[in-house]
C-alpha cells in the first residue's frame, strides 16, 4: 500500500542521505521524495511516497526514528490528510492543437506559464494520480518534457506535525 | 617525542563528568585552546582512561594534545598503538564490551578511516558503544580529491549509530560531548566524528559544557527511558504466566547491554523460569545454574532447541529473533501460546516475530517491575514438571563429541581451559567453529566475559578485542581462542600483546583451514573445498608468535600432552601463545541448518536426537 510518510528533520550536513541511505540499505522503496527547510531554519521537512504491506511500513517508522537527524515523523496516511504535487510540462502546440491544449490546461486548473510558437509549458498542482490523469488526457500530444517536484501533504485539522 | 620549543604547552584538567560541572563550572571554562586540546579535554571529561588508535597526517595535532596530556597526568589516557586501524578498533570495541564503558579509537583520515569501517560496523550490529574520532582533509581540501581524503561521513553513515563532520569549530565540543551521550545511550552503538584538520588546529574559548540539540533523539531517549511497565501491563504478564505450564526466557545481549543482569537472574530464580540465551546474550545467566540451558539457535544446544520447540510461552528479553535463532520464523517455538518480548528499541519489536505481549523500555527497570509485581501480588507457580522435563532434555541431549578419537578434539581442549579458569576468564573469539565451540564448552558466571562479534561474525575480532579487554580488566585472565583462519586476519596484532606486556594467553585451534567454510561445503556443496582448505600452506605460526616476542609459543599435536600444556600455558607469567593441532574434520554439532526449522537439527553422532531430520533437498544457493 502507497504511504506518505512526513519528516520532521535537523536541517544538518548529511541528514538527507542518512534518511535515503536508510531505504536503499534496508531495500525499501522510494516513490517520491521532497525536502526542503521549514519556517525554523534548523528544520527541514521531507515527505517521501512510499510502498510496502503493514509490517513494512511499522519498519520504516521505526527505522527511521532511529536516526539521529530525525525530529519528529507522521504516517500522513494514518490520517485525514491533503497531497498535493506540482508538474511543469512542456508539450508541442501548434495549429489546432494549441487550442485544445489551452481547454484541456483548464480543465484540469492548470496554467500555461510560458508560450511560444510551438510549445507550451504548463503548470499543474495535483494530486499524484491527478497529474498522471492529465499525462494521460494529453494523448497524442507530443510531450517534450517534464518535471514533478514529487508529492507533499499535510494533515488536516488540528493534526500537526511540529516540534 | 614532541618537540617542546614548538608547540604551546595547554594544561588540560583530568575528567570530570560533562553535565555536572562541580561548583556551578569547568575549571577550564572560559580558557583559550586549541580544537585538538578541547577534543583531548572532552574525552577526559567523558573518564576516558585509554584511546586506541594509529597515527597520520590529518590527525596528527590532536595525537600531539593527546601526547601533552598524558605528559601533564602521568599517562592517565595511555594511546595504544595497533599494527592496523581494523584492530585499534576492535581494541576500543574489546574495552567496551568487557568494561561496558565507551571505547574510544583515533584514527587519521582516509585510510586509516576506512580501516575502521568494519569494527565500526561491528559494533553497530552488536550494539557495543564507541566514539570514534577521524582525522580529516582540512575544509578547504574537502571534496577536492585530496591525498588520504575519503568521504567518512557518507561512508560511515552507513554503518555507524551517527556519524559527524564536524565543519564548524565553535561547535566542536558539544559534538564531542553528543557524540558520547549517543553511543551510550538506548540501544548503544557506535558514534563517529570526523575532524578536519583545521578544526583540530582552531584556537577558540573552551566553554566546558554544552551539547547539540538532537532534541528528536534525546525526546524518543527520555520517552522511551521513562517508559515504565505499568501495574496493568504487568499483571496481564502474569495472566499469561499463570496460563502457562512450560515459560522460557529467550535472553539477548540487550540485557548486558542494558545492565540488566541481576534483574533477569533475579526475575528467573524468584519465578524458576529456564533461559536459553543468544550468543550475544552469553554470560547473562550464569551458565553453571541449573536452569541455564545455554546457547540456542543454529548451534545452540540440542536441549536448547528442544526446550524451545516446546515452551508455551517464551519470554524474549533485550533478543531480536535473528536468522540465527530463528532460521525459520514461522515454525520457531512451534507450542508457544504466548510470546512476550521487552527491548529498549522499538523496532525490533514485530520485526521478525509478532509477541503479544510487549515492553520497549530499560530493561533493568521492566524486568525489575515484574519481579516487584510477582513479590507484591505473591505470584506462585508450579512449574515442576516442566522443569523435570527440561532436567530430562540436558541429560539425555548433553554437549558431546568425539572423546575417543585419537585426534585432539578441540571441544577437549576448550573443556581442559575451563577447568582451570572456570567460568571466570574473558574469552575472545574469531569467527568460524572455533567460536562456536567456546560459545558451546565454555562456562561463564558473569556477563561481559565472552566477547566476540556475533552478528558481524568478523573474522579477525579475537585478538585485537583481547587486547582492549585486558586494558579494560586488568585483573581478568583474558584469553583469545582464535581459529588459524580467523588469527590470520589481525595476526599483526601479536606484536601488540607483547609490546605492552599484556598477558594475554592466544588460543589457535588450527585445523588448517576455514573449518566453517569446510563444514557448509561439506552438508551443501557436496564437499567441494573452494578456497577452505591451507593444509599445503607454510604458515608458521609459532615463529611468527616468535618472531613477535612471545616468550611461550608452544605447538601442542599430541592428545595426552593436553592437560600438561594446557596446565603451564594458562600458568604462564606474561603473553603465551598456544597452536593446537586439532581434527581437521572435527564439526560444530548440533546444527540447525540456515532457514530451517529447529526439527530439521543434526546433532552429529555424539549428541542424541529426538527427531530425524528429513533428507530435503537444500537449495544451497539461497541459504546464507
Amino acid at each position: 500500500m502507497r504511504h506518505i510518510i512526513s519528516i520532521l528533520l535537523d536541517n544538518e550536513a548529511g541528514a538527507l542521505s542518512r534518511v535515503a541511505g536508510l531505504f536503499s540499505a534496508r531495500g525499501y522503496n522510494i516513490e517520491s521524495l521532497t525536502v526542503a527547510p521549514t519556517d525554523d531554519p534548523s528544520l527541514s521537512r521531507m515527505t517521501i511516497v512510499t510502498r510496502g504491506s503493514d509490517p513494512v511500513i511499522e519498519q520504516i517508522t521505526k527505522q527511521l526514528n532511529k536516526l539521529v537527524d530525525v525530529v519528529k515523523l507522521m504516517d500522513l496516511t494514518e490520517h485525514d490528510h491533503i497531497e498535493r504535487e506540482m508538474m511543469l510540462l512542456k508539450v508541442v502546440a501548434k495549429g489546432e492543437d494549441r487550442a485544445e491544449i489551452k481547454r484541456l490546461a483548464d480543465i484540469f486548473r492548470g496554467r500555461i506559464i510560458d508560450v511560444d510558437d510551438e510549445t507550451y509549458t504548463i503548470e499543474l498542482t495535483g494530486k499524484a494520480d491527478k497529474l498522471e490523469a492529465m499525462l494521460q488526457a494529453l494523448g497524442s500530444t507530443k510531450i517534450l518534457e517534464v518535471v514533478r517536484s514529487g508529492s507533499m501533504g499535510i494533515a488536516r485539522r488540528e493534526v500537526v506535525l511540529k516540534f | 617525542m614532541a618537540q617542546e620549543s614548538t608547540v604551546r604547552v595547554k594544561e588540560i584538567q583530568p575528567g570530570i563528568q560533562s553535565g555536572t560541572p562541580a561548583g556551578g563550572g569547568h575549571p577550564l571554562a572560559g580558557t583559550t585552546m586549541t580544537g585538538a586540546e578541547m577534543i583531548v579535554q572532552v574525552l577526559a571529561d567523558e573518564g576516558v582512561d585509554t584511546i586506541f588508535g594509529y597515527s597520520g597526517g590529518a590527525i596528527l595535532p590532536t595525537y600531539d594534545a593527546v601526547f601533552r596530556y598524558n605528559r601533564e597526568h602521568g599517562d592517565r589516557m595511555p594511546l595504544i598503538v595497533p599494527a592496523n586501524e581494523q584492530g585499534a578498533g576492535f581494541m576500543a570495541a574489546g574495552y567496551a564490551r568487557a568494561s561496558g564503558k565507551v571505547g574510544v579509537a583515533m584514527v587519521t583520515s582516509g585510510p586509516g578511516a576506512t580501516n575502521m569501517v568494519t569494527p565500526v560496523r561491528d559494533s553497530m550490529a552488536d550494539s557495543v558503544p564507541m566514539v570514534v574520532i577521524c582525522g580529516q582533509v582540512p575544509t578547504t581540501a574537502i571534496g577536492t580529491d585530496a591525498f588520504q581524503e575519503a568521504p567518512i561521513s557518507n561512508v560511515m553513515g552507513a554503518v555507524a549509530k551517527h556519524v559527524f563532520l564536524v565543519t564548524d569549530p565553535r561547535r566542536l565540543e558539544d559534538t564531542m560531548r553528543t557524540a558520547f551521550e549517543i553511543a551510550r545511550t538506548g540501544r548503544p552503538g557506535p558514534v563517529v566524528v570526523d575532524i578536519p584538520k583545521d578544526v583540530q588546529n582552531w584556537t577558540g574559548t573552551f566553554k566546558g559544557m554544552g551539547r547539540l540539540p538532537i532534541r528528536g533523539y534525546r525526546q524518543r531517549m527520555h520517552a522511551w527511558n521513562e517508559n515504565r511497565l505499568s501495574e496493568s501491563r504487568a499483571r496481564r504478564f502474569f495472566e499469561l504466566l499463570g496460563e502457562s505450564h512450560r515459560p522460557l526466557l529467550y535472553v539477548g545481549g540487550g540485557v548486558i547491554n542494558g545492565d540488566a543482569v541481576s534483574q533477569l537472574r533475579a526475575l528467573a530464580r524468584t519465578l524458576q523460569i529456564p533461559v536459553v540465551t543468544t550468543l550475544m546474550g552469553i554470560g547473562a545467566y550464569d551458565t553453571t545454574d541449573p536452569l541455564a540451558l545455554h546457547m540456542l539457535g543454529m548451534h545452540g544446544t540440542a536441549y536448547a532447541n528442544y526446550a524451545v520447540e516446546d515452551c508455551d510461552f517464551l519470554i524474549a528479553v533485550g533478543a531480536r529473533f535473528d536468522d540465527r535463532v530463528a532460521g525459520m520464523p514461522s515454525r520457531f517455538a512451534p507450542r508457544a501460546r504466548h510470546i512476550a518480548h521487552l527491548d529498549i528499541d522499538s523496532s525490533e519489536i514485530g520485526k521478525v516475530k509478532q509477541a503479544d505481549w510487549y515492553h520497549v523500555g530499560r530493561l533493568d527497570e521492566a524486568l525489575q517491575a515484574l519481579l516487584d509485581h510477582a513479590r507484591t501480588q505473591g505470584f506462585s507457580r508450579d512449574f515442576s514438571a516442566w522443569h523435570r522435563h527440561v532436567r530430562d532434555l540436558k541429560k539425555t541431549y548433553a554437549m558431546n563429541y568425539d572423546r575417543e578419537s585419537a585426534l585432539i578434539q578441540p571441544q577437549y581442549v576448550i573443556e581442559e581451559i575451563n577447568r582451570r579458569t572456570r567460568g571466570e576468564a574473558i574469552i575472545t573469539t574469531g569467527v568460524g567453529q572455533h567460536q562456536m565451540w567456546a560459545a558451546q564448552f565454555f562456562d561463564f558466571k558473569e556477563p561481559r566475559l565472552w566477547l566476540t562479534s556475533g552478528s558481524m561474525g568478523t573474522m579477525g575480532f579475537g585478538l585485537p578485542a583481547a587486547v582492549g579487554a585486558q586494558f579494560a580488566r586488568r585483573d581478568r585472565l583474558v584469553i583469545d581462542i582464535d581459529g588459524d583462519g580467523s588469527i590470520r586476519m589481525n595476526l599483526g596484532e601479536l606484536e601488540t600483546v607483547t609490546t605492552y606486556g599484556l598477558p594475554i594467553k592466544v588460543v589457535v585451534l588450527n585445523n588448517c583451514g576455514d573449518g566453517m567454510v569446510k563444514q557448509w561445503q561439506k552438508l551443501f556443496f557436496k564437499g567441494r573445498l573452494a578456497a577452505s582448505d591451507k593444509s599445503l600452506r607454510k604458515k608458521d605460526f609459532i615463529k611468527a608468535a616468535q618472531a613477535d616476542g612471545f616468550e611461550y609459543a608452544v605447538r601442542l599435536e599430541r592428545k595426552e600432552d593436553v592437560p600438561r600444556v594446557v596446565e603451564e600455558f594458562l600458568a604462564f607469567d606474561g603473553p603465551a601463545f598456544l597452536e593446537v593441532m586439532i581434527d581437521p574434520d572435527a564439526g560444530v554439532y548440533p546444527m540447525v541448518g540456515p532457514g530451517m526449522p529447529y526439527t530439521e537439527m543434526i546433532t552429529g553422532d555424539f549428541i542424541p536426537s529426538r527427531t530425524r531430520p528429513t533428507d530435503g533437498e537444500v537449495d544451497s544457493s539461497s541459504m546464507f
